[in-house]
This record gives structure tokens, sequence and C-alpha cells, in this order.
């Protein structure tokens, strides 16, 4: 076996309701007067009153900051963190989606570490503990509440900056399935094709994956397979709802601990060039990179259909990788068809692309940190031809 | 016991190595091209050098400290630069572990390892060169 280090410094807690322990939990962690950063549809929906409720117990009308955008940049995590210094916030409770999570993440740097966000840019800067941060996903895709990352833009200079520290991992992820039972079947199945990305990509990354990730990846695959169809046609089943979030960030832990791939890579650049929704690119892009990885990851792929799929194909003793292997790749096909997702970029809404957009987008998932981790070497040409496949 | 006896040492192995990485026309090309000016900081021993494309004409190599502000800085043990020349580095796995840490834009500096590859079989040379005893 070869060695590996896992780390997953954030402690998990599921169930229903299971938010409002939220005041009990900051007072372990030494804090009092916690930033809520929200998602304003969730605030207004009223979803969010029993957790507030919760938080008035430590003493205080909670500070909440719900501006958070789709795609969040340096502008807001300076309001957000100005806001909590003004009001003397000594820790972050965040309530959202990957963005949500993310702006409060910058905003637990700014708040502890203080000085140019810039400095802060990069992998392994950060060098102590930040302020207590306790997260509180509404959609089962992203992982944030669990990686070790974040990523926000700077509108200004027209970049995406990336922070990565184990530092950034929060305190605590509290998964609470009734927040995501009025996520709407496309979201939901955009997230939930996000999370089977990272899994899949977790499973088969380049000489980082260990047996600690391996069992992750495969059980939430299992779960995904299995409950996120059900998630979809019934979004009021709990089962299924708790068992997509939980399936979430098992394979947030993993990915955290071994990388993404080639799918992550182009969809990052899709998404800065277009602004397309992160879930619902990965959920176009996933075939056509695992067919450029099935030469060096069709072992893999076939152990992920043994485990995962084996339910839905009772005649898989005695096929061969390749069969199974395949078999995991129309899986996914068949999900993007079943979820009424768009199957081609240009079904996501990109237009034509020339020469010099194909450029641009191959030059900025060559240079993403995703990339390193793909099982497979890639070149420019390879990219750009994925691109195309994928149009 | 480190690889590198004193910073003089390293300076003096890590300049050899990117002045020929300059001297090669395929890998200095790509280099200029980025116009990124990369610093590394090693420790035990403590050194830093940095690597100037900024005008992209011409690579400039410069060994302890530098009044030039970097793109993007490199923090790693000195032994770790010396595997990482010997492509012994899993540099995906060294990040997550933090061995390396990367400071800027990160993806502008790791868009330039695949450039940097035919540099390791120059590395052994340029140590043999430089007296250093290490098994490679």
């Amino acid at each position: 076996m070869n060695p590996f280090i896992f780390q997953s410094p954030t402690k998990v807690l599921f169930g229903e309701y299971t938010t409002t322990g939220c005041a009990d939990l900051l007072l372990e962690l030494g804090a009092k007067r916690p930033l809520l950063v929200a998602d304003g549809f969730l605030l207004e929906s009223g979803m969010l009153d029993p957790m507030i409720d919760n938080l008035r117990g430590l003493g205080e009308e909670p500070c909440i900051f719900a501006e958070v955008p789709s795609d969040s940049d340096v502008a807001c995590v300076d309001k957000a963190a100005q806001f909590a210094r003004e009001h003397g916030c000594d820790s972050i409770v965040a309530v959202g989606g990957g963005s949500v999570i993310d702006t409060a993440k910058v905003v637990a740097i700014c708040l502890t570490l203080g000085g140019d966000l810039l400095d802060y840019q990069g992998l392994n800067c950060i060098e102590r503990k930040l302020v207590p941060l306790v997260v509180v996903p509404t959609t089962a895709g992203t992982g944030s509440e669990v990686s070790f990352v974040a990523m926000i833009k700077d509108k200004k200079e027209g970049k995406k900056l990336l922070f990565g520290s184990p530092y950034l991992a929060p305190d605590v992820a509290m998964l609470d399935p009734t927040l995501i039972l009025s996520l709407p079947p496309r979201l939901t199945a955009a997230t939930g094709m996000d999370a089977i990305t990272h899994g899949i990509e977790a499973f088969v990354a380049s000489g980082t994956f260990s047996v600690a990730t391996d069992a992750l990846c495969l059980e939430s695959l299992r779960l995904m397979f299995r409950h996120l169809p059900e998630a979809f046609s019934r979004g009021d089943d709990m089962e299924a709802r708790s068992a997509t979030l939980v399936a979430s960030t098992m394979a947030g832990i993993a990915f955290t601990n071994s990388g993404v791939g080639i799918v992550h890579a182009l969809a990052h650049s899709v998404g800065a060039k277009f602004g397309t929704h992160h879930g619902m690119t990965n959920a176009v892009l996933l075939p056509f990179g695992m067919e450029f990885n099935m030469e060096q990851a069709e072992q893999r792929f076939a152990r992920i259909a043994d485990y995962a799929l084996a339910a839905d194909c009772l005649e898989f003793s005695g096929k061969t990788d390749s069969y199974k292997a395949s078999f995991l790749l129309d899986r996914i096909r068949s999900l993007l068809v079943e979820f009424s997702l768009p199957r081609s970029l240009k079904e996501l809404g990109l237009p034509e692309l020339d020469d010099d957009v194909l450029n641009e987008l191959s030059c900025m998932a060559a240079s993403d940190p995703a990339i390193m981790f793909n099982p497979r070497e890639t070149t420019d040409e390879d990219l750009i031809e994925i691109i195309k496949r994928a149009y | 016991m480190a690889v590198f006896s004193s910073t003089e040492e390293l300076h003096r192995i890590m300049e050899d190595l990117w002045n020929a990485i300059k001297s090669d026309e395929q890998m200095a090309g790509q280099l200029l091209a980025s116009r990124l000016i990369v610093q590394f900081h090693y420790r035990e021993p403590e050194g830093r050098l940095t690597i100037d494309c900024s005008d992209g004409v011409e690579m400039k190599i410069h060994s302890g400290e530098c009044e030039k502000k970097p793109i993007v800085e490199m923090f790693m043990k000195s032994d770790v630069a010396h595997e990482f020349w010997l492509g012994k580095v899993n540099v995906p796995m060294a990040l997550l572990q933090g061995k390396i840490v990367s400071k800027g834009p990160v993806s502008k500096a790791l868009a330039l390892l695949p450039a940097l590859k035919p540099a390791y079989p120059m590395y052994p040379t340029v140590i043999k060169n430089n007296g250093l005893k290490v098994s490679v």
C-alpha cells in the first residue's frame, strides 16, 4: 500500500433540525458573537428562523449578512468583513451553497489575519487557525463544508482568487436535510452531479488517492446513484435528501485529500469565461472527461461500477473491466437524460467557439490546479479536442 | 542531514541549473512567454532565488535578496527542491501535504511545471559539476 496522509479536521453533525443546536456548538468553540452569512432566499423564506432563534440564545440579536451573489467576489467579502468588525463578531456561521460558504471562509481570513487579502492567495499560505467557522450547506454537491479551498472573484482584475489551506476547513459542518427539501429539481440534479463528479475524479486522481479516500468515494457514489434520482423526482423524500447530503460531504472529504481532475479544470475555465453553473457544467463535461481518461482509469471506473452500481446490473459477474467502465459511463449519460440536464456545451448555452476562445479555454484549463491530479497527462490539443467534442 | 551544506552551495547549484535552463531555447521561450517573476524561498539551509521573465526578452536569475516584487512565491525545504529537480517529488501530493507553499496566482506557476520537465536530466550533471556527493 502506498503511504498517504488523510486529514479531515471538520466535525460533521447530521440530523433533521440539527442546526437548532448551533449556539451550543459556538460556545464549545469559544465563540459568542457570530456573523451569520446566509443565503438571501432561505432567510426570506423563514426556513432559518429556528436556527436564528437558537442563536439569540447567545444573548444578542444575531448579525446577519445576506448579500452574497451567486458568484461571490472581493467586494462582497470586504463588505461582510467590515460589517463583522463593526459588530464585534468573533466567529462565522455560513448557511447556503458554495458561494456563501466560500465567502464565509475568506471573511474568516480577513477577520483573523487582517492585511491585504492577496497576501493569502495561494496554497498553504495561511499559517494559523482562523476564527471559528460553522457551516450549513443548503445544496448537496459542493463539498465546501469540509474542503480546504475557497474561490472568489476579483472582478476589478477579472481573475479568480484561489485560497487553499487546511486552516480553511470549517470547524463544524451541520448537515440538516430539512433545509434542502425545497431545492428545485434542476438544482438538485446539477449539484448532485457535482458531487458525483467529485466522487469519480477523486477516485481516479493521479497518485493521491488512498484506501481512505477510496472508501469515501465508493460509498458516496453508491448513495448518489441510488438516491439522487429519488431526490430529483420527489423533493420531499427525507431519506433521499439525507443520503445525497451525506454523500456529498463524503465526496468533499475525499476530493479534499486526493484532488479532482480534468472535468473540474475544464468546468472552471468554461464557468469563468461564460458564467455557467458549476455543477451543471461538470455534469455536461463528466462523460467527455471520463472518455478521455478511460485508458488510464478503466480499472478504477470498473471498481466504481462494481461497488456503486451492482444493484442496477445483476449480470456484472464475469464481465470485463471494460464492460463495467462503459456501463458506468452509460449510467452517467442516462442520468443527464433522466434529469433533463444539458448534454453538450451548446445545450448549456455556450455560443459558437472560435479558435481564439478554444485556445483561451484550453490555456485556462491547463493552468488550473485540478489538472495536476488527472490520471492522464494532457496537452493543449487534448483539451481543445475535448471541448470540441463536448460542444 | 540536509543535501546542501550551505546557502552558498545551494545558491551556486540553483543558479547553474537555471542558467542551463536559460540556455535551452525551448524551455526559456516558454518561461519568458509567461512573463512571470517567480521567487523561491528555501530553508535548511536558507536561500532565495528569483527568476525574472517579466520583460519577455531575457530571463534574469538572481540569488539572495532581490528588490523585484515577485508574482508567485514558492516556499519549501532545500531538500524538497533537490528531490523536485531529480523528478522525485509528486507535486500534487506535496501541495496537499503542505510540503510546498505557493503564494500568489498558483495556476500561473503550475502551468509552467510541464515546461520544466526537460530540466530534470540536467540536474544530476549540475550537482556533479559542483562536487555535491549525493546519490541520485
